[in-house]
């Protein structure tokens, strides 16, 4: 990958930040703060020890939903892997904790049955997205970080994740429409601010699903390949 | 809808085929999943892999012959083909097709012509008020019983209690129990601490 879009790695990444706001959401996750100045994309990211093509190829999964076989090629695993890992941080300890939070604010009276249902379902929620991640915590990347130093665990593959790998975004759709549908009330500038992040949140999660699939699995697939050819 | 609809559309002008692709994105009743054939050799490993629900074809690329081959095929007995027209053809072309769009149709008439191709008997159903067996159920569904728990309250077959329970998915697009537990307390079928009492006896 060595255009976003329209952008290079010789443009400057705040023109690229400033046009594309969502790109916001995964420069924590690479440990890229702001304050770019003039400087291009490239540079920051060097900056900063992060593989560009990896950022490119993440932040073109974010904006566009565009995958190439180049960008699967030309990706760091080390890179990605370290970026899968700070997204996992970000959603359990970070964005939906927040979430929670201004739930909890917004709705009121803790006591009040209502408030308690929907707060149980967001946590039941979360307990989800905390299985399927720490499933990747645990299995997945441990996996991927030993086929990296050259050994391959016999039992495991990247296609038996593959097999489960499902769609954590689709339950915060069906809380998000219960919300919208059934909540009683008169017109808040809360709930509605919350459900605002709560969709950010899901376009998100899955864009982080959507890295996962269409480029963190197929890169892992090719380097197996090439291990199991060479034997 | 419970899935969104498979549309294969086989048109081998790029410019006609990506106008199609983004005019059917942009219908908002509309939730479809659009593959793109580009050349009528690929069309029958395509349908094959893909299983679409509907295919919408440029009636050049195919002959009235192969068009009953598809549906004979097997792997697509109940596609929906579409004549996807963009020049004056013979109506003998067109007639057996399930139904034609000129490139000049609006984003709306192609939404109307594919929704009534498809006969929409789910999203028919979400118009549609809960019956009062149906909120029996629910009842049941939030206080943790089992479908064979509920059979026995409420005097139904297990499998009667499972098309309950399908219909009301489908009526209330929730899928969930913690999902269907806030509806129950806002149309105020169930109290909090009936649910808890429930969950404590079993």
């Amino acid at each position: 990958m060595d255009r976003i879009g329209k952008y290079r790695g010789s443009d400057k990444m705040a023109d690229l930040v400033v046009n594309n706001y969502r790109t916001l959401l995964v420069m924590s996750r690479f440990g890229i703060g702001l304050g770019f100045a003039e400087h291009t994309i490239d540079e920051v990211c060097r900056e900063h020890g992060v593989d560009t093509r990896t950022f490119m190829a993440v932040v073109n999964m974010l904006l566009h939903n565009e995958v190439t076989e180049n960008d699967v090629l030309s990706v760091s695993p080390v890179s990605l892997l370290m970026y899968l890992h700070n997204s996992h941080d970000y959603f359990l300890g970070f964005r939906l904790p927040g979430i929670r939070h201004d739930l909890v604010r917004v709705l009121g009276n803790p006591e009040d049955d209502l408030t308690r249902a929907i707060i149980n379902y967001f946590d039941q929620y979360v307990d989800e997205v905390r299985k399927h991640m720490s499933y990747e915590e645990e299995m997945v990347f441990p996996y991927v970080r030993n086929l990296l130093a050259g050994t391959q665990d016999g039992n495991y593959n990247i296609g038996i994740f593959h097999k489960h790998h499902d769609q954590v975004e689709a339950k915060l759709k069906e809380f998000k429409q219960i919300l919208i549908k059934y909540y009683p009330g008169d017109s808040s500038n809360e709930l509605n601010g919350v459900l605002f992040d709560i969709f950010n949140c899901e376009y998100d999660l899955a864009s982080h699903n959507e890295i996962e699939d269409h480029l963190f699995i197929p890169l892992i697939e090719n380097i197996e390949h090439k291990i199991r050819s060479t034997k | 809808m419970s899935r969104p609809l498979r549309i294969t559309i086989a048109e081998s002008s790029e410019i006609i085929r990506r106008g199609l692709v983004a005019t059917l994105k942009n219908i908002g009743t509309l939730q479809a999943e659009v593959h793109e054939v580009t050349e009528a050799g690929q069309l029958r490993s395509s349908l094959g892999w893909q299983q679409p629900d509907m295919l919408i074809i440029n009636p050049s690329m195919i002959s009235v012959l192969s068009l009953q081959q598809i549906r004979k095929d097997g792997m697509a007995q109940d596609i929906k083909c579409i004549a996807l027209q963009t020049s004056l053809a013979d109506a003998s072309v067109t007639r057996s097709f399930d139904e034609v769009l000129s490139i000049y149709d609006s984003g709306e008439q192609i939404g109307d012509k594919l929704t009534r191709l498809m006969g929409r008997s789910e999203t028919d159903k979400r118009h549609e008020s809960l019956s009062q067996r149906e909120k029996e159920v629910i009842v049941c569904v939030v206080k943790g019983m089992t479908n064979k728990q509920i059979a026995d309250k409420l005097c139904l077959s297990a499998h009667t209690v499972v098309t309950h329970r399908r219909n009301i998915s489908a009526k209330l697009d929730i899928h969930s129990t913690a999902g269907l537990t806030i509806y129950a307390i806002v149309n105020k079928l169930v109290e909090l601490d009936e649910i808890d009492k429930a969950g404590q006896t079993e």
